[in-house]
């Protein structure tokens, strides 16, 4: 049971690598929704070299897709002199601006047709979505080791060997490096797995993309002890890794697509393990490779001062014992 | 079997009590309302910068929208994030600078939109055809899933850890002598996690909707809710049943909260389009939900037939394994 949950983030990272780049590609695009055989030709195609184009049977099944809460669709139909739009008021900022320009875009449609456009390639762009669900992936795998610490740290209070061990002849040292190595080999070989099963590195990468996986792996397990120490029972347990978990995975995603790279908001989520990791694995999977060695230092600074921390924590704990 | 059941009732509530159940369900209800007022609805995502780099000054009455900047260089420097368009007007044709988002469409439109900003402003707006503006979408959506989250994972959660507390303490051994009815065991656990997620639900919509917004959607809210809670609970139940130790079942809890529920959300978030979703059960769960949050339309009788039928198996299930267990247990 346990080795499976460890395997999951792998199993997860294989699927996500079959799906095709296209699914995800979509989401991005913006999307018009039309009546079949409203449009001309010539409009159609327009509208299409703009974004996905989706046509319906008739206007009522068109309003439905617009109104549907998931979807940023912008409704198109003809008017006597070009199109009209219209939108069900709950879109993006960004969506909204689309649909109450797009009119005039059509209008102008043959001067932009004659100006000069520069577009710069990337490298290894129209990724996006999919780098960052492997990213997601591959930061819940280093989380499967700060439960399972958690967890055998929990159930071992509960069943009284955490009292044993007080009088058994063994180190807190002893002690931290045992459970820390349970936890972390666990989360690495996870992480490593997942990562190996979706990730396509060239090998000069390898190391620096090994340093980053195990000095996570470690703050996870470092966390798995912290929650250990601290929770009195399992549901308290289960409290604190459900904060963990939501603090370890969604502020990541959130300052990622949100924050802009350089602001001071952005300084501050460094100071968020999981946040450095996440930013290392994009530049990552994105092959901007100038930053990772601040996420190893940030990283391995984390490591020192979360590890220290747990030392006098767990100390404490003793004398109060 | 009639007086006896209160007791029952009674020896689970105080149960819930000690293993802090209740703690933990206002926890997650002062932690989620915290990230929908603060965070969630403030998400949004703006229309591509454009930047203007004109230094004969020979553009005017161009949008307020557009950025100028002095030298060619910071152009190229602003416009470097595949978001931003920059605009270069130094010679006499415009031209349009900007890196690639990945997606060719898009890019198309980028550089209209941005050459568009340079002549007159026109004064069209879409018709809006919705209710919602984009704060009242975001607070249905972001309640839907979060409270199907939360009743997903915690009545699984807490059940579980309750009834595994009392197979510790030898009270499931006990009940096979007693001469209690199995189904009052099991329906006085699955009332009194029903009413809780019920008071869950109702604060938690009417904290995040709004007054009148929250009383107008409950009814439907509960009636989903009320579904999802039983199915779940039942769930729980019957895992907590079969599993050892708390242990295994919280890595399956683990397992259920990360990666059953994420292609849900994928889905019902985003227009995304797998046809396979239709075969997961916890997606039309979800789509209940969302649409009750909606007030739109839900699923007709089959699906709630389906939910029935579903309900009654669990029990049936639950029945089943607890009286093996019970047998087992001597």
């Amino acid at each position: 049971m346990c080795i499976l949950s460890f395997l999951l983030p792998v199993i997860v990272g294989l699927a996500i690598n079959m799906l095709s780049g296209m699914s995800f590609y979509s989401l991005s695009e913006t999307s018009f929704g039309i009546v079949k055989s409203d449009l001309s030709h010539q409009t159609m195609a327009w509208l299409q070299s703009n974004g996905r184009v989706v046509a319906f049977k008739n206007v009522d099944e068109l309003k439905a897709a617009v109104l549907d809460p998931a979807s940023q669709m912008i409704g198109v139909l003809r008017d006597e002199n070009g199109i009209k739009t219209f939108l069900s008021g709950d879109e993006l900022q960004m969506n909204m601006i689309i649909g109450n320009t797009l009119p005039k875009l059509y209008a102008e449609r043959d001067a932009v047709a004659a100006s000069k456009i520069t577009v710069i390639p990337t490298a290894n762009s129209n990724e996006g979505m999919k780098s960052l669900l492997i990213a997601i992936t591959i930061v819940t795998a280093m989380f499967m080791g700060c439960t399972f610490n958690a967890m055998s740290m929990i159930g071992e209070k509960e069943d009284g060997i955490a009292l044993i061990n007080e009088v058994l002849p063994m180190t807190r040292k002893d002690f931290i490096v045992q459970k820390v190595f349970l936890g972390f080999s666990g989360g690495l070989l996870s992480t490593a797995l997942t990562a190996f099963a979706c990730m396509r590195v060239e090998a000069e990468h390898i190391l620096p993309l090994l340093l980053i996986i195990m000095l996570s792996a470690f703050i996870a397990a470092l966390a798995g002890l912290f929650i250990g120490h601290f929770a009195n029972g399992l549901m308290g347990g289960i409290t604190y890794i459900k904060i963990v978990m939501i603090l370890f995975l969604s502020p990541p995603i959130l300052f990622y697509l949100v924050v802009p790279a350089g602001s001071t908001l952005h300084l501050l989520s460094y100071l968020l393990p999981s946040s450095v990791t996440f930013y290392g694995l994009m530049d990552m999977l994105n092959g901007q490779m100038q930053n990772i060695g601040i996420s190893i230092i940030v990283l391995l600074t984390h490591c020192i001062i979360w590890l220290l921390l747990f030392c006098i924590v767990s100390k404490r704990g003793l004398r109060r014992a | 079997m009639r007086r006896s059941f209160p007791s029952i009732l009674i020896k689970d509530f105080k149960l819930m009590l000690s293993s802090r159940f209740l703690f933990l369900a206002l926890g997650s209800l002062i932690l989620y309302s915290c990230y929908i007022n603060f965070i969630y609805i403030k998400l949004d995502q703006d229309i591509y910068p454009v930047y203007l780099y004109d230094p004969m000054k020979t553009q005017i009455g161009v949008s307020s929208e557009v950025i100028r900047v002095d030298t060619l260089e910071d152009l190229q420097a602003q416009c470097a994030d595949g978001h931003s368009v920059g605009i270069d007007v130094s010679s006499n044709e415009p031209e349009v600078i900007m890196v690639t988002s990945g997606i060719t469409s898009t890019d198309y439109f980028r550089a209209a939109y941005a050459l568009s900003l340079l002549s007159p402003e026109s004064s069209y707006t879409a018709e809006l055809i919705g209710q919602n503006d984009k704060e009242m979408k975001n607070r249905r959506e972001i309640t839907s899933e979060f409270l199907f989250f939360e009743l997903a994972a915690v009545g699984f959660l807490g059940l579980a850890s309750i009834l595994f507390k009392e197979k510790q303490m030898g009270v499931i051994r006990v009940h096979g002598i007693l001469p209690v009815n199995k189904s009052a065991f099991i329906i006085s656990k699955l009332c009194l996690f029903l009413l809780s997620d019920l008071v869950f639900t109702g604060l938690l919509t009417v904290i995040n909707l709004g007054v009148s917004a929250g009383l107008n959607v409950l009814p439907a809210v509960l009636i989903q809710a009320g579904i999802l809670s039983l199915i779940m609970a039942l769930v729980g139940f019957f895992c907590a049943v079969q599993l050892p130790d708390f242990k295994q079942f919280s890595l399956l809890y683990l397992v259920l909260a990360i990666f059953i529920t994420t292609p849900v959300f994928i889905v019902g978030q985003t227009s995304i389009d797998w046809n396979w979703i239709n075969f997961h059960p916890m997606y039309h769960l979800f789509m209940g939900m969302k649409n009750a949050y909606f007030a739109t339309s839900s699923a007709g009788g089959s699906y709630y037939l389906a939910c029935g039928l579903a309900i009654v198996l669990l029990f049936l299930l639950v029945h089943w394994a607890l009286t093996g267990e019970m047998a087992k247990e001597g």
